[in-house]
């Protein structure tokens, strides 16, 4: 069952879950061959590398089932609550409550990385007026509009102020499409003034206690409005245990993270452990399940890291990735180039810190959503990349830019100028469309000519 | 020992014979890049070796680098241009700290640090803009070669702005200042001013001297001080230019024999 880590093509998966069906592998009610997700639609799998885990298998039979829990959620007669842009605190006060489900429409923005250009939502999207020039979160608007996806929620609920621009836009002319939504402000972080009371946030960061209670006040709107469809209060000890099973979750990831970026041998493939990440803020809309495909991930890895195997050999390059990319092959392209995940930022960095659990829970939760990256200025998001590059002994950063995404166009360069000021790190920004064929040969050569940098930085002791 | 760099451009494969023990180029040779790039790097490569009585047999080794080096599967290893520019630069401007490549179908800027090793680097994004490519659209509309347009620009007496980066749009906006009648040499600076200036965006605030331009369009006469003139700082000429790459991968493949 246990094989040593070895990349696999989707033809080799299917060999692979034979021998592992053979071997007794006991599967949940999601699981089957990766294959049958091709069938659904989801091409881009035929063009990439995976991990040769059950745990991975789990894991990615978990990420491209979720549209089937939500329809058997709202079958089951659950409420259904679709979070919009927040990045890990909506979901957090939707699953305190019994008989909620929550997700992220906008995590419709991957339904072409996955299933290329095949289901068009991207099309509907130009249709309607949001073109390539927009994030290509746009696609979320062409799954509402052909409801081949999810199910419509019951209850939409989207960040607005200090949040991306495109998304907000999209969202706007989804409330004119007759999905009403439930707004709340994420003000702009800002530094304390000299005479202003400051309140630490996870993760290192400070601000205004003013912002937070601001921000408490807004969370609070939003728990009515959700107590009000699950027909039940969200009161502090439901909120409290809510909190304390995102932070399991939390929790989970950071003791993967850490597994895999410390390990002398990458344990993990950089592909899965994005997905895996990804966990943190929707759960896949499941948040017991996804911490037992987490647990499984991470028993994968100690026992590859106390074997000491892994993929790219000691010598592959340390790399400090920065956003998510809209291409999945990026991340096969970076083991290929002779890379290695050591860091990453995915943009919800504050999803991954834990909720402080010493503080009354609502403004603990304030406290996180003030912590996003995305709501404060490029620079403290620099600052915290150039610190944790360094600490974690990155020897190169790649800031990936997703094409249109307003929120990303000017900060790779503060971002990557903040490595190499504060830590010498070299850094290199690469632009990754969800399909990046046309690009692939140039962005290979940066990564490479970065990780020939890098090996040269050795030599020389620098 | 002879061993060989091949620069497979977008627009061109350039090729340089090394001798380790004469610590010299033995030879070099361009040809045009087509579709068959393979065959037609090894039908150079082997052309260069019979002019100097030589064999593939003799090549102890082979770097290959450039836009095609994943395709020369003749060659023993592929490194990418950036390195090699590096490499290149290091052995006929050891002084150089900034070097800018213009190539056919993208630019780079390398930071050298004092041993000549990369110290960072950034390529143009996407477009064509301040690239050879850029050059050989507007030398076809003005009805001339490249290499005339340097001598054409040279002769200009008031430089016509031109306000696209993209190259399409580019050469939209030059038909219609030949429609108003601009004079071709007054276009022909403005389009070296325009490569000049979208390369130096691309090394902001961060040139430092010596500069050194490398590739193919620094062949075009006054481009280095075009560049010069937008970089606000002296840019030097690699001798032989385009051959740059090459010769750093050549030199790369001597190192790694060593």
């Amino acid at each position: 069952m246990n094989a040593p880590p070895r990349r696999l093509t989707l033809d080799d998966w299917d060999a692979r879950y034979g021998d592992l069906r053979r071997a007794g592998l006991r599967e949940p009610s999601y699981g089957g061959p990766l294959r049958r997700h091709v069938a659904d639609g989801d091409h881009r799998l035929l063009r990439l590398q995976f991990d040769n885990s059950a745990a991975a298998l789990r894991l990615w039979n978990f990420l491209l089932t979720e549209e089937d829990r939500l329809h058997a959620a709202r079958a089951e007669g659950r409420r259904i609550v679709g979070a919009m842009k927040d990045l890990g605190t909506v979901p957090v006060m939707a699953y305190s409550l019994p008989g909620v489900v929550a997700f992220y429409p906008d995590g419709a923005w991957w339904t072409p990385c996955v299933m290329e250009m095949s289901d068009e939502l991207l099309a509907v999207a130009d249709r309607m007026g949001i073109d390539e020039t927009f994030c290509p979160v746009r696609a979320m608007l062409g799954a509402f509009v052909t409801r081949r996806h999810f199910p419509i929620p019951d209850l939409l609920v989207c960040s607005a102020g200090a949040v991306c621009d495109d998304f907000s836009a999209i969202a706007q002319r989804l409330n004119g499409l007759g999905h009403p939504i439930l707004w709340w402000e994420a003000p702009h972080r800002s530094e304390p003034e000299p005479d202003e009371e400051a309140v630490p946030l996870p993760g290192g960061g400070r601000a205004p206690r003013a912002q937070v209670a601001f921000l408490e006040s807004e969370l609070r709107r939003v728990g009515e409005a959700l107590g009000r469809l699950a027909g039940t209060d969200l009161d502090d000890a439901r909120l409290a245990d809510g909190i304390q099973r995102a932070n399991g979750i939390r929790r989970r990831l950071r003791e993967l993270r850490e597994a895999c970026f410390t390990a002398r041998v990458a344990p993990l493939p950089a592909l899965e452990l994005l997905i895996a990440e990804m966990l943190a803020i929707h759960f896949c809309s499941d948040l017991e399940e996804a911490g037992a495909v987490l647990d499984d991930l991470l028993d994968e890895v100690r026992r590859r890291v106390a074997a000491g195997t892994g993929f790219g050999g000691a010598d592959a390059v340390r790399v400090y990735w920065v956003n998510p990319v809209a291409d999945l092959r990026m991340m096969n392209r970076l083991e290929a180039a002779g890379g290695r995940l050591c860091g990453t930022e995915f943009l919800f960095s504050h999803a991954l810190d834990g909720i402080p659990e010493d503080v009354p829970c609502w403004e603990a939760l304030a406290r996180a959503a003030a912590a996003d990256p995305m709501a404060g200025p490029a620079r403290d998001r620099a600052a915290r990349i150039a610190r944790d590059a360094a600490a974690l002994g990155a020897e190169a950063v790649i800031v990936s830019r997703i094409p249109g995404a307003s929120h990303c166009a000017t900060e790779g360069g503060v971002m990557a100028d903040a490595v190499r000021a504060a830590a010498g790190i070299p850094a290199v920004e690469i632009e990754v469309p969800p399909l990046s064929d046309a690009v692939a040969a140039q962005v290979s050569t940066r990564m490479e000519a970065l990780f020939e940098t890098a090996r040269a930085r050795r030599g020389c002791g620098t | 020992m002879i061993v060989a760099g091949v620069d497979a451009g977008s627009r061109a494969i350039k090729i340089v014979l090394y001798d380790t023990a004469a610590g010299a180029v033995a030879g070099r040779a361009s040809c045009d890049q087509g579709v068959r790039q393979e065959d037609i790097a090894a039908r150079a490569l082997d052309g260069l070796l019979a002019d100097l009585g030589l064999a593939r047999g003799d090549v102890a080794r082979v770097v290959a680098t450039g836009y095609g080096r994943a395709a020369l599967a003749f060659a023993d290893s592929a490194v990418t241009e950036i390195t090699c520019h590096a490499r290149g630069v290091r052995a006929v401007a050891p002084e150089a700290r900034t070097a800018v490549d213009i190539g056919g179908q993208d630019s780079k800027v390398i930071w050298l640090d004092a041993g000549g090793a990369v110290r960072d680097f950034v390529m143009n994004d996407r477009c064509a803009a301040g690239t050879g490519r850029f050059l050989e659209v507007v030398a076809s509309r003005l009805d001339a070669g490249v290499a005339d347009l340097g001598a054409m620009a040279a002769e200009s007496a008031q430089p016509v702005p031109i306000s696209s980066t993209c190259v399409v749009f580019a050469e939209t906006e030059i038909v219609g200042l030949l429609a108003s009648a601009a004079d071709p040499r007054d276009i022909a600076a403005g389009v070296q001013k325009s490569i000049a200036s979208r390369v130096a965006s691309m090394v902001g605030r961060r040139a430092v001297e010596p500069v050194v331009l490398t590739g193919g369009v620094a062949l075009v006469p006054g481009m280095a001080a075009a560049l010069a003139a937008a970089l606000g700082c002296p840019v030097a000429l690699a001798p032989d230019p385009q051959y740059t790459g090459a010769l750093g991968a050549a030199l790369l493949a001597a190192e790694a024999r060593a």
